[in-house]
């Protein structure tokens, strides 16, 4: 009697594969299909009303979609470049320390308790024009009598969202390379000490490659949250004034839900995971090479 | 003689500013959060006074009170929203350390083909943007009846969490040897036995590490949880929040109690275990 | 104790006058679920669901309580998924054109009688075609003229003003003369002259009613745009204006309507164009820095003689697919009856049934503020016009306020701007096959 049996690792799989199918492929499936039809919510039957690509084409020649799309990838960029930096610089400040070091780490973590939510509408006081905390500190320090317009003007915007957005995630990238620098062993640089190298030489050939694979991780990790941003974009300008600050979430929420046109919404939500999805795949590619290079790869 | 003095002087000049850097450094990450804290304690008229009161004049817990009085008093079914929070971010994360471990003791331990594929696939599900995945995910839970659950909350920040938890700890899994839960099992363990006496505490670091990201993300998640949940049975702390925002106005002191009571537990959480955290992450991402 | 009975006795009458039904306990057992607008002010009237319960013998369970932006992504997310078990919904006259097939006509279950107290010109707001989709509650909406008195009173700013322009410096009544009293009260950037909601729906429903008061339209009668046109390049240079001079904060693109009205109140505003709902904030010693130096007049005219009043009203809707729409329909007709309304518009709101409106002008005669105020906003409800009625005027909106903002903040000029919002609305209206 030679009964059928699944392989270990399937069993093993499963639950997980399951979750996700019922979570997020199912759903996703669903909104592919819409995408093709003319689906407005407050329609219900427009859901079998196929329009082809015409969706897709229309987002293809939508200005105001491509620019929305761009400034996304530049603010990803930006962000996720100064938020590695500053992630790394905090990292290494923080293991100098002795003395506290557990408060310290916890204090670091601070702003991941805060919700998205919360922290959209934290910096649009702390950036409001008229009662904000910048412009009220700015002007009873004397260095400006005017009300700066952080939330509106189209530079501002971009940076007042920026500052949120590395507020509230530097600390995963500091955590992640904080556990990296544990991982350096001490003997290649006592000995590089040893022959004369100076402390930057040490940590561009010793420390840098030990830690590089923790920097690909977290942006990895990043690049796969990065749609968080869309709570805090939101909630301090919803795109605007004047698509200044419009990113392919801010257009997708409100394009979705506010005017209804579902399908549409989905055919750029889709545009958007090819995105999600590049960055993945590019940071996974770096993350396997440094890995490599450590000899570690596998 | 000279030189080495000139040397410890620059030694400490370095370590000066390198306490400096630190200090500014911590006062950017705490004054936000600080700032909400702070306005929790003070009237609103206090908090958009223009020209601002820099010094607080009036600190009272009257938001706090608010907050816990009844419905016309300003109150908010904070208590409800605080059980709903922890019941589905700890069941989620709970679930998702169990799935996660299964995954990455698969991915760990066993070769097979097109692993490599699978794996990337588990992680692109996390890619999806919560607003393009809110829609269709609630039509799906509307039709199974999960809208308004704990269920189906904890359902779809299973989701969430799994890829995660599943590359963390299959990082921990590879460094320990094969040979050693092998040993195990010559010596009279089951497979199963192996597992948790041998394979399973080496791990722990990684299981921790991975279940302080999944309860952080299971508890401030607001996009999907906005669209899933309709009435007090099932709202969490980050929905709870816009209770505080009215038709045409805001209640920012009130919005700030509520973010001081989110924030305590998730603190307290971290500070606990931390150090596994850092230890969880160091080996986890390495050995990956 | 008594006075209660005598309360409960009286709404049972009228309970059973509108639903023409007479028997106390006509809905034993059923339950009805609401959605119903969360917020302080709103939740006064609610008390009045228990009285209604102990009449009727129903019950009623509120499942979701929000504001109406929240509230309409709710309905349409449940449009989408069916969910539609609950029967009353709080619905608001801008946003009621959305959902055509999502709520019932009121009238088979309304006595003509009962109708016909209501407010003629918000009844007729409150209906697709024919069908009564609503039953307009006590929060009628209409902006008028809020300003600082002692400005007006000053003598410098009297000579001053008499000096510049050669006229007397006076409340201003049309909106030329309130363009240039803004840029002559502006001291930047500790006060300005005016403010204006900058975003979203808020500032297309303060354009439309500006177009309206220069003598254009924002649709034609096949709803396609209107708005490019010699009356609406007038109407959106009164924005651009006032911008340019500095005479409004320069966050005000950003500004909704919490903004204004604390604006308003810091006392560094001098005129603001507002609602109802403000007018005891304004005035309230501890809410307001402004508070015993408010007046209140009829919203200014444009220059096609026509005064602005773009208005909406909130009010209660019963859901299609309601399983008992009778008791449904009794409910939203108990907490919008005279009872009802009187008891809201006590908070500060305006009525929408005539025989309210001379209940509130009667008690407030006892207080300064509150009959000017009342009495603005009696002579402001007699110009006050409903927001278009096309299931697309929100999805109008959404087009169109992107490029008031660009051509605001000096993005685009004026007709640039109105030329692209036109084009992206006209091929929106084909795209639904309004023409």
């Amino acid at each position: 009697m030679t009964r059928f049996r699944l392989p270990a690792w399937f069993v093993l799989l499963l639950p997980a594969i399951i979750v996700l199918a019922a979570v997020v492929l199912i759903p996703l499936l669903l909104s592919l299909y819409s995408s093709f039809t003319s689906y407005r919510l407050t329609r219900p039957d427009s859901l079998y009303n196929w329009i082809g690509t015409f969706n897709y084409e229309k987002a293809a020649k939508s200005a105001h979609f491509w620019a929305a799309f761009g400034r996304t990838l530049l603010l990803l960029t930006i962000a996720l470049n100064l938020e590695m930096l500053l992630g790394l610089g905090l990292a290494l400040l923080v293991n100098q320390v002795t003395y506290g070091q557990r408060a310290l780490r916890t204090i670091m973590m601070f702003p991941m308790m805060f919700s998205p939510l919360l922290v959209g509408f934290q910096f649009k006081f702390i950036f409001n024009d008229n009662v904000g905390l910048v412009n009220n500190a700015l002007q009873s320090l004397g260095l400006s009598n005017t009300a700066i317009p952080w939330l509106v003007d189209g530079q501002l915007a971009f940076f007042s969202i920026l500052v949120a957005e590395m507020w509230s995630s530097t600390s995963v990238f500091a955590i992640l390379i904080l556990a990296g620098l544990f991982a350096v062993p001490r003997d290649p640089i006592e000995a590089a000490k040893v022959d004369g190298c100076t402390p930057w030489q040490s940590f561009r050939h010793i420390t840098l490659p030990y830690i590089m694979p923790f920097i690909y991780i977290a942006l990895a990790i990043r690049s796969l949250d990065v749609a968080r941003a869309y709570d805090i974009v939101q909630i301090m300008t919803n795109g605007g004034p004047a698509r200044r600050t419009e990113l392919i979430w801010t257009m997708i929420g409100r394009t979705g839900y506010v005017d209804a046109k579902m399908g549409y919404a989905n055919a750029m939500g889709y545009i958007s995971i090819f995105l999600a999805i590049f960055f993945t795949i590019y940071f996974f590619r770096k993350l396997n090479a440094a890995r490599a290079e450590l000899g570690m790869g596998g | 003689m000279d030189e080495n003095r000139h040397h410890r002087l620059r030694a400490r000049t370095l370590k000066g500013l390198q306490l400096f850097a630190l200090f500014i450094a911590m006062c950017f990450i705490c004054i936000p959060g600080l700032w909400v804290v702070l306005n929790s304690f003070r009237p609103t008229v206090e908090i958009m006074a223009k020209p601002p009161v820099w010094i607080p004049q009036d600190l009272n817990l009257d938001h706090y009170r608010a907050m816990f009085g009844g419905v016309g008093e300003g109150g908010v079914p904070v208590l409800r929203y605080f059980t709903n929070s922890l019941i589905i971010s700890v069941t989620s994360t709970v679930i998702a350390i169990l799935v996660g471990m299964a995954g990455g003791y698969a991915f760990a331990r066993y070769q097979f083909k097109g692993k490599a594929a699978i794996f990337i696939g588990l992680m692109l599900t996390r890619a999806v943007p919560g607003v393009a995945l809110s829609l269709p995910l609630f039509i799906v839970m509307a039709r199974t009846g999960l809208i308004d659950t704990h269920i189906g909350l904890i359902l779809v920040y299973v989701s969430l969490n799994v890829p995660f938890t599943i590359w963390l700890i299959d990082g921990f899994f590879r460094q320990v040897p094969v040979e050693l839960a092998e040993a195990a099992e010559i010596d009279g363990c089951t497979r199963w036995q192996a597992f948790w006496k041998v394979e399973f505490p080496v791990a722990r670091a990684g299981v921790a590490s991975a279940g302080i990201f999944a309860f952080l993300t299971s508890w401030n998640e607001y996009a999907l949880a906005s669209q899933l949940t309709r009435s007090t049975f099932s709202k969490t702390m980050p929905v709870g929040l816009r209770d505080f925002t009215s038709e045409f106005t805001i209640n920012w002191g009130g919005m700030c109690a509520l973010a001081v009571l989110m924030i305590i537990p998730a603190l307290i959480l971290t500070f606990l275990v931390q150090k596994h955290l850092i230890a969880g992450l160091t080996f986890g991402g390495v050995k990956g | 104790m008594r006075n209660l009975k005598l309360t409960a006795l009286l709404g049972a009458t009228a309970l059973a006058a509108a639903t023409g039904a007479a028997s106390a306990a006509e809905f034993d057992g059923v339950t009805l679920q609401a959605k119903l607008i969360g917020g302080q002010q709103y939740e006064a009237l609610y008390a009045r669901i228990g009285e209604w319960e102990a009449a009727t013998g129903a019950e009623v369970e509120i499942i979701s309580k929000k504001n109406h932006f929240e509230l309409d992504k709710e309905f349409k997310s449940d449009l989408a998924a069916g969910t539609l078990g609950w029967c009353v919904g709080s619905n608001h006259s801008s946003f009621a054109s959305q959902y055509p097939n999502l709520y019932t006509d009121l009238n088979p279950y309304l006595s003509e009688d009962f109708v016909a107290e209501y407010v003629p010109s918000n009844l007729s707001a409150s209906k697709i075609g024919d069908a009564l989709v609503m039953l307009p509650r006590a929060q009628f909406d209409v902006s008028v003229l809020y300003y600082l008195k002692s400005l007006y009173e000053d003598a410098d700013n009297q000579a001053a003003y008499k000096a510049e322009t050669g006229r007397d410096l006076a409340p201003p009544d049309t909106w030329e003369e309130y363009k240039a009293q803004a840029i002559f009260f502006t001291d930047a950037p500790n006060f300005y002259g005016t403010q204006y909601a900058g975003k979203d729906e808020a500032i297309v429903g303060r354009f439309y009613e500006m177009i309206i008061a220069e003598g254009g339209q924002l649709f034609n009668e096949d709803w396609s745009p209107a708005f490019d046109s010699e009356a609406g390049q007038r109407a959106l240079a009164w924005f651009v204006d006032l911008y340019q001079a500095g005479a409004v904060p320069p966050g005000t693109t950003s500004y909704l309507w919490d903004d204004l009205g604390q604006g308003f109140a810091s006392g560094t505003i001098a005129l603001n164009l507002d609602w109802p709902g403000w007018a005891g904030f304004f005035n309230g010693e501890d809410t307001s820095k402004a508070a015993g130096d408010v007046g209140v007049i009829v919203q200014p005219q444009g220059s096609a003689g026509i005064r602005t009043g773009w208005s909406g009203h909130h009010g209660f809707s019963v859901t299609e697919s309601c399983e008992n729409k009778e008791a449904a329909a009794s409910l939203v007709a108990w907490l919008t009856n005279e009872d009802s309304q009187k008891l809201e518009s006590a908070g500060g709101s305006l009525p929408t049934r005539t025989a309210v409106w001379d209940h509130v002008l009667e008690t407030s005669q006892s207080d300064p503020f509150r009959s000017e105020a009342i009495a603005a906003f009696q002579a402001g409800s007699e110009h006050a016009f409903p927001a278009p009625q096309t299931p697309y005027w929100i999805e109008a909106t959404n087009l169109i306020y992107p490029e008031l903002q660009a051509a605001i903040l000096g993005d685009k000029s004026i007709e640039e701007a109105l030329g692209d919002a036109s084009e992206a609305v006209d091929e929106m209206m084909q795209e639904n096959g309004v023409y």
